[in-house]
This record gives C-alpha cells, sequence and structure tokens, in this order.
C-alpha cells in the first residue's frame, strides 16, 4: 500500500514533464521564428501610446462630470509588435503564431495627456531594422512604474472634475497590473506596414471612457452601462480634493462599484478600435 | 482519494477563473457568403446588430488603401462583388462606436470565376487559456486513473520469508 503515493507522484510527473514539453515545443517554435529571421530588406517601427481626445481634451462622464487631466501616467513593458499568420484574433485569445517579432527595450512612463488638445500620440520607442512587412499584432504589459512621479502605480490620473459649480482636484492612483495581446489596429488607417527603408507606426490605444462612461454616448449604450462614472468618486472626496489609491476605493467604494472597477480596468488596452485579449498576470 | 478529485477539481476552478478576461463583453460575429457577392452581417456577441457601422474594404493588390467604403444595414448586413480580377485575400474592417474587428476572406481564382458558394463564419478559432488548463487537468486525471486502474490490478506482495 506504501507504494501508492510513489506510483502517483511517478505518474504526475510525467503527466506534468509531457505537458512542459508540449510547452517548450511552442517555445522553441516561437524562438525558431525569431531567429530565423532571412537577410531581408528592412525599415522602421515606431510604438506609439494613445490615450485619444478623452485624455488630450477632456470629456464628460456619463453622469455629466466635466473631466479634465493634467497628467495621466502609464507604465508599459514588453513592448512587442508580430507579423502573424494567421491573423492574431484577440476575440479568441489563441496562441499568437509569428512569423516575425520585434520590440523596443526598457520600461517606459509616459505622461498620455501630454502637449495640448491636438497633441500627437506619445512616442514610446523606435525599432530600428524591422523587417518589412505587416506587423498586425502586439503585445504589452502595463506595469508599476519603478521611479518617478508615478512611482508604485500603474496608472496615475491627475486633473480636475467639474459638475454643477462643483470641483474636485483628483489623483487617482492604481497599481493593478495587465498584459495584452492584440491583433491588428482598428481605425481609419491601417497600421504597421514596414516597407523598406521606410518608417511606420503601431499604436496601443487606452479607452479611459471605460472608466467613467461618456455623455456623448446612449445612457444605454454597454459602454455606459459597464462604466462607474464619476459619482461614486466624486462622493469621496474632501473639501473639493480626491486623492485615493486602490486600497483605499476597495475600502471607500461600495462593493459592487470596486468590483466594476476592478473589472473595467483590464479593457482598457486596446489597438485603435480594436479590442485586446487580457492575461491576467496579478 | 476523494482528497486528490477535491484537489484537481479546486486546481482546474482556481487556473480557469485566472483566465482570460474580455474587453468590454463584446464580440462581433460574421456571415460571408459568396455566390458571387460577399455578404456580411455583423453583431455583437448579445445577438445585437452592429446597425450602421462603417465597413472598409481591402482589396489583396493594395492593402494599405480602401478598395470600398460603406455602412451595414440596420440588421448589420453589408454585401459587395469583389473585384474578379484580384485573386487573393479580401479584407474587410468593420467598427462602431469604439468596436471593431477584421475580416479576412482567401478568394482563389476559381472562387472568383466560378463564383460557387463558399461559406465562412467569423468566430472562435484555437483554444483558450481556460481551454488548454481543462484539457490539461483532464490528461492529468487520464494518466492518474490509469494508473489507479493497473495499481488496482496488482497481485498482493509476497512478505518476506513467504515461500514462492
Amino acid at each position: 500500500m506504501k507504494k501508492k503515493p510513489f506510483v502517483m507522484l511517478i505518474v504526475l510527473l510525467l503527466a506534468a514533464a509531457m505537458l512542459a514539453a508540449c510547452g517548450d515545443d511552442k517555445d522553441e517554435k516561437k524562438d525558431e521564428a525569431e531567429t530565423e529571421t532571412p537577410q531581408i530588406e528592412t525599415g522602421t517601427l515606431e510604438f506609439y501610446a494613445n490615450g485619444e481626445d478623452f485624455v488630450r481634451q477632456g470629456f464628460v462622464s456619463k453622469d455629466g462630470w466635466n473631466l479634465s487631466f493634467d497628467q495621466l501616467y502609464i507604465t508599459l513593458t514588453d513592448i512587442k509588435a508580430y507579423q502573424t499568420d494567421p491573423p492574431y484574433d484577440a476575440e479568441s485569445g489563441g496562441e499568437l503564431q509569428a512569423n516575425v517579432t520585434v520590440g523596443i527595450e526598457g520600461t517606459h512612463t509616459v505622461d498620455l495627456a501630454a502637449g495640448d488638445a491636438d497633441a500627437d500620440p506619445i512616442l514610446i520607442g523606435t525599432a530600428a531594422d524591422a523587417p518589412v512587412g505587416h506587423y498586425n499584432a502586439l503585445s504589452w504589459r502595463m506595469v508599476q512604474a519603478p521611479e518617478g512621479e508615478a512611482a508604485g502605480y500603474t496608472l496615475l490620473l491627475i486633473g480636475t472634475a467639474e459638475k454643477d459649480g462643483e470641483s474636485i482636484a483628483f489623483t487617482i492612483k492604481l497599481e493593478n497590473e495587465y498584459e495584452y495581446v492584440c491583433g491588428e489596429y482598428v481605425g481609419d488607417e491601417r497600421k504597421g506596414f514596414v516597407e523598406a527603408d521606410a518608417t511606420a507606426d503601431a499604436e496601443m490605444t487606452f479607452h479611459f471612457d471605460h472608466i467613467f462612461g461618456d455623455a456623448d454616448t446612449p445612457p444605454d449604450d454597454s459602454l455606459n452601462t459597464g462604466a462607474l462614472g464619476f459619482d461614486p468618486l466624486a462622493a469621496l472626496a474632501e473639501d473639493g480634493v480626491l486623492d485615493v489609491d486602490m486600497a483605499g476605493l476597495e475600502t471607500a467604494l461600495s462593493a459592487d462599484d470596486y468590483q466594476m472597477l476592478v473589472d473595467i480596468l483590464p479593457t482598457l488596452g486596446h489597438v485603435g478600435e480594436g479590442h485586446c485579449h487580457e492575461v491576467q498576470t496579478g | 482519494m476523494r482528497r486528490i478529485i477535491i484537489l484537481l477539481l479546486l486546481l482546474v476552478i482556481a487556473l480557469g477563473s485566472a483566465g482570460a478576461v474580455w474587453a468590454h463583453g463584446v464580440k462581433i460575429t460574421y456571415t460571408v457568403t459568396f455566390s458571387p457577392t460577399i455578404a456580411i452581417e455583423a453583431a455583437y456577441d448579445t445577438g445585437e446588430p452592429m446597425a450602421n457601422a462603417q465597413v472598409i474594404v481591402y482589396a489583396p493588390d493594395d492593402p494599405k488603401t480602401p478598395w470600398l467604403t460603406g455602412e451595414c444595414d440596420d440588421d448589420g448586413r453589408f454585401s459587395f462583388s469583389p473585384d474578379p480580377s484580384k485573386p487573393g485575400t479580401w479584407e474587410i474592417q468593420v467598427r462602431q462606436a469604439g468596436h471593431g474587428e477584421w475580416l479576412k476572406i482567401p478568394l482563389d481564382e476559381e472562387m472568383m470565376q466560378s463564383g460557387q458558394g463558399v461559406v465562412t463564419e467569423g468566430g472562435d478559432e484555437g483554444f483558450s487559456t481556460a481551454q488548454i488548463v481543462l484539457m490539461s487537468a483532464c490528461v492529468i486525471w487520464g494518466f492518474v486513473g490509469t494508473a489507479l486502474f493497473f495499481q488496482s490490478r496488482r497481485p498482493p506482495a509476497q512478505e518476506p520469508g513467504e515461500a514462492a
């Protein structure tokens, strides 16, 4: 009878080894794809982060708060672009099959509200010598800033909310980290076509109307019905000031409102209007 | 034995719940027919049609320049006739109010000339993280079950000193 646990252990180890081998095989294939890039023509791929006009110009939340942002810091790392075939489908979230992968090194904290109301998206970095072709998938991680004003936070929203003569100076600090895997950019112009000795761009887009809702969208639209709005946050302000982090929000918000916020945050990452697959990392 | 079953079930539940999270809970589905026009039906995963959604069509020979633009009707339908002289993958972008998706339709020369029916449906491809975890757990359980089966059939070991 004493042999039974031993046999079970052996069997479990064999099964785990087999599954691990399958995983290794995929990794090897990915590595091969990355290293087998033939000597072909190259161009430059620029990586941008975009908080859209919502952040640059401000907007009215679903519950009537006029929101403007002085700074909106976001920290991104492991930023990569892929030439995938078949095209990666973020809706199904299956395995991303890349023929070519390029990326930029380092962890980058940027202010999505930088510049005037008509400012361009924020340039994060550049991949020189990117093999020509169509980079039709992107991935990145949103992580806590290692240093600076936003240190310890993935997102730091600083701005003003105004409604019916009331003004609230808000500082909202969010720590949750996320990993996004996305397909092709969806928008007016296609992105990611790298041609020889030319420059193309790839864009990580962040939809902050998902948190606050948008007064310009019908109230019964899923965007608004699934958004927190600003009223629950305004209720936490004292003397016109709101300075809160996730722990504070968990304590002060109702359980339903806090859960709604937790559910919304993974949906911020997009490629234009194209959804991303978010893999919970923490 | 019961402990092992409970542990495996907890493992599956825990890992499954840590799987994919969907942005905004929206999924766009399509039905495409070729007869010889391409007809698209775009809807959210709730079944609500993407009424008046913007459509941009790119031909295979110039994927950067729109070949055709238009709008879905109130039922989320849109159709067009591809240029028969341009076989290859036709790419169609459908988007509305912050939600968008691509549809890629490979059409070879034979299809273009014959116009015979090809039906493609957009949807899931591959497996989700939760599905993979569940399948992995099933494989492990299969190994364990097999081992237990053979273990139960093994004759009892002889005691030391017992005659053969």
